[in-house]
């Protein structure tokens, strides 16, 4: 037992073991900061659509060299753009056309890695390693989760207000189609630096589980935000400590811990009391 | 001549097909309250949409001062969602522009001072989904107030609330009336609609539009509700009937309610 | 000074893949020529006569998301099959089976909440095999053929379940297919004037599941959506009525399975990727063809 809690620490011992910790701590923080609002926009099918879709970037960039990140935001778009394009007709209706989109990307993306001619490196891309995280990687994410949160912190309110009453907000003078766009655009962001510490396959777990992890838990959107965040960061590092202990694949490991984080919190009873219900109307209103 | 802050001419709508609506001028100045009457279906909620932006006029012009504050039929707003009535009440504020900034203290004054012009300041820090039907009426309301429009386009607001919320909204109809803000109510209570100082009657085009006193007559309520109108006590009085089952409405002898038919008298 | 390094670097990647391409492709007889290459064609033919009737019916019955968990659902019972030396074919079946089974008995489309539901729990199957995988294969490859399919290995046993499935994707079709276009048409009317709409929503649901199974080796569990879904989507760009519907997904699916066994001899890469890549040229060639229409 005591070997085991000792090997839990493992990771902070070695260079790549903190790097692994740093990297998926980042990722986190940005996409489980997200969470709350794709599942409030409804943007779970999306967001794995679009992960799934990426792969065909990421893997170009990891034969030319480039950074992985920048090939998977490339992807990202590139999948946008054909689900935009695939479901333009109406007759076959956006979840085949989702499809169509996906899985040729997915096969084309498998297609340039299983090559003979490429390094073997499918496995990282689709499940994440955060152990060959680099320096530049770690910049990259920090970068990535500064802008994201400067991008929350302005939206918050258009965001909040979008998401509970599209029309009411749109009737106040928001856009609600620029304020969707630019969530989209977050997502976007956390899937290129998702790619590196879970895999496109793994991805959506920072994406969807910390919203449903602290749901029922959270009174306010700001509340919801920061609390994804934070299940998001503890579940992470968790993940990254067990698949030490348990010497299994680390980005699976980071993936489970995070929908074990959402079943639990989904599990609990609320944690804090709401306020006693609205009494009934008194005579004076 | 006084300026109108909402007007239209002539204006028509419609959702791919034929014309929901079609036909209608009207103009309201400010301080002045519009009833909107009509049977289900006959484009009461398309000119609002149409009012709010939510939609394009098709035909015709429609003009309205300023961003209108819209409380919709449907129940749209998400009940899951985690907002307290508070801060629902503030959402009205992102009107007033700098969205990326967090509410300032005078905007929150703002809000507590209209969830309490509805009644509800008691219930601020309560989950606006766990309120009745009524009180996320008014919580809607009070975030319409926070919004300060010259403009209020409220779509039933009074279908299926309690009787205390209904006072309280019909009460807030006469103050917003004297702060010099143009109140548009949609209605099935042809009753009520006497209280308003102007009516427009509806019924996929314009049937009337002036005072209650040039409007609310029975030729008038005929064209525009059809069969469902029952007038009672010689002329002077008028209940509209609701029907869910198109088949099975028998039209009532002339002068007397029918038996049976559950009159929509709110 | 960056972008000619990032050049020279994609160069140098393309001059890697030249050579597989620059050789001579390899002449189409040899795809009846050697033994594994027949049993691939052959195991590929009838998943596109099964895949192909079934996309019908899983693009007008909006069944595509549900096909695609079907498949990446079997990912970790495959695992474990290996692992405990049992048939990966029956677990297979076990799991698309028994999501077959929980879905024909709920309502779809709990909206919102379901799908977040569902997509988490992908990830977990994704995941769980993955952990397992690390104990049962030594390298990747493994996990590879399980996700992608397998050129080699395509044994008798294989062809024995797609005939079967084949055989039953035809007679079903013939015998339920009216009964599923009603149903997918106005499910209440249907049922209201004693159409047996559940029963034979479940069947569709188990023959689905079965096809899902029998794809599998062929191209992995992650791709069954390039025989399952992108033929029909591609022919219904074309046909409106439903028997040239049905008749031009079986035809684009042949066309997809062997251009992508071919190409797949060719560039030596496992044949999912391959069927799915050809697949998604087909739709966009047609689509590029046809002008969009509206909703028939």
């Amino acid at each position: 037992m005591i070997d085991f809690l000792d090997a839990l620490l493992d990771p902070l011992r070695s260079g790549l073991g903190r790097r692994a910790l740093g990297e998926v701590a980042l990722l986190g923080a940005l996409g489980g900061g997200l969470s709350f609002w794709v599942t409030s926009y409804r943007l779970s099918y999306a967001a794995e659509s679009l992960a799934h879709g990426l792969l065909p970037g990421a893997v170009v960039a990891a034969l030319v060299g480039v950074p992985v990140a920048a090939g998977a935001g490339a992807g990202v778009l590139l999948a946008a753009l054909l689900v935009a394009a695939a479901a333009r007709d109406e007759r076959i209706g956006v979840e085949a056309a989702t499809a169509v989109a996906v899985s040729g990307l997915l096969g084309l993306g498998a297609l340039l890695a299983l090559a003979p001619a490429s390094p073997q490196r499918l496995e990282e891309l689709l499940f994440g390693d955060p152990l060959s995280v680099t320096g530049a990687d770690l910049a990259l994410a920090g970068a990535a989760v500064v802008a994201a949160g400067a991008a929350l912190t302005a939206l918050h309110r258009p965001l909040a207000a979008v998401a509970f009453d599209r029309e009411g907000a749109r009737a106040a003078g928001l856009q609600p189609a620029l304020v969707s766009a630019a969530l989209l655009a977050l997502v976007a962001l956390s899937l290129a630096v998702a790619v590196r510490g879970l895999g496109n396959l793994l991805a959506l777990a920072v994406l969807v589980g910390p919203a449903v992890a602290v749901r029922g838990h959270v009174r306010t959107p700001a509340g919801a935000v920061i609390g994804g965040a934070v299940v998001a960061v503890v579940a992470g590092l968790a993940g990254v400590a067990l698949s030490f202990a348990l010497s299994v694949a680390t980005g699976a490991s980071v993936a489970l811990a995070l929908c074990a984080a959402a079943v639990a919190g989904a599990s609990l009873p609320a944690l804090r009391p709401q306020r006693p219900r609205a009494r009934p109307a008194a005579p004076a209103g | 001549m006084s300026e109108t802050v909402v007007e239209a001419d002539g204006l028509g709508a419609a959702y791919g097909g034929p014309p929901a609506l079609s036909g209608v001028s009207f103009s309201l100045e400010p301080g002045q309250t519009l009833c909107v009457l009509g049977p289900n279906g006959g484009g009461k909620t398309t000119l609002f949409r149409v009012l709010a932006g939510d939609l394009e006029a098709q035909t015709g012009t429609a003009r309205v001062d300023g961003r209108p504050a819209h409380l919709p039929q449907a129940e749209r707003p998400r009940l899951d969602f985690p907002v307290s009535a508070f801060d629902v009440a503030l959402m009205g504020s992102l009107a007033h522009g700098r969205w990326w900034l967090p509410p300032r203290g005078h905007e929150r004054a703002a809000a507590r001072r209209a969830l309490k012009r509805v009644g509800l300041e008691a219930s601020e820090h309560d989950r606006f989904g766990s309120l009745s039907g009524g009180q996320r009426q008014r919580v809607l309301l009070a975030r319409a107030l926070v919004q300060d429009a010259r403009v209020l386009l409220l779509d039933e607001p009074l279908a299926g609330v309690d009787p205390a919320s209904a006072e309280r909204i019909t009460a807030l109809f006469a103050e917003l009336r004297a702060e010099g803000r143009a109140v548009l109510v949609s209605t099935h209570d042809v009753d009520s609609a006497r209280g308003f100082d102007r009516v427009l009657c509806l019924n996929r085009r314009q049937v009337a539009f002036g005072t209650p006193a040039e409007t609310l007559g029975s030729d008038v309520l005929e064209a525009t509700y059809g069969a469902e109108i029952v007038m009672l006590d010689d002329g002077r009085r008028a209940v509209t009937v609701q029907h869910h089952a198109p088949g099975e409405f028998h039209p009532p002898a002339a002068g007397r309610a029918a038996p049976g038919a559950p009159p929509d008298h709110r | 000074m960056r972008s000619f390094c990032i050049g020279k670097r994609l160069s140098r990647t393309i001059l890697n893949y030249a050579p597989p391409l620059a050789a001579a492709p390899p002449s189409p007889l040899e795809l009846v020529d050697l033994a594994f290459t027949r049993s691939a064609l052959a195991e590929l033919v009838l998943l596109a006569v099964a895949g192909g009737l079934l996309s019908g019916w899983i693009v007008l019955r909006r069944l595509a998301f549900f096909t695609h968990a079907a498949g990446t659902a079997t990912f970790p019972g495959l695992v474990v099959a290996e692992a405990a030396g049992a048939s990966p074919r029956l677990a297979a079946l076990a799991v698309a089976g028994g999501y077959a089974g929980a879905v024909g008995h709920r309502p779809r489309r709990t909206g919102e909440g379901g799908d977040t539901t569902v997509a988490l729990l992908l990830v977990v199957a994704l995941a769980a095999g993955v952990v397992l995988a690390g104990d049962v294969f030594s390298s990747g490859a493994g996990v590879d053929s399980l996700l992608f399919g397998t050129l080699i290995g395509v044994e008798g046993g294989d062809l024995v379940v797609s005939s079967v499935v084949a055989a039953l994707a035809v007679a079903a079709t013939v015998l339920l297919g009216p009964v599923w276009a009603a149903a997918g048409f106005d499910p209440e009317a249907a049922q209201a004037a004693g159409v047996p709409v559940r029963r034979a929503d479940l069947c569709l649901l188990a023959l689905i599941a079965a096809t899902v199974v029998a794809a599998l080796p062929a191209v992995g569990a992650l791709l069954v959506t390039s025989l399952l879904v992108v033929p029909a989507a591609a022919a219904r760009l074309l046909c409106d009525r439903l028997s040239p519907l049905l008749a031009g997904a079986v035809a684009f699916a042949l066309v997809q399975g062997v251009a992508g066994l071919y190409l797949a001899l060719w560039l030596d890469v496992p044949p999912g990727p391959a069927v799915a890549a050809v697949g998604g040229l087909v739709f966009a060639a047609v689509a590029c063809v046809h002008r969009p229409g509206r909703a028939a």
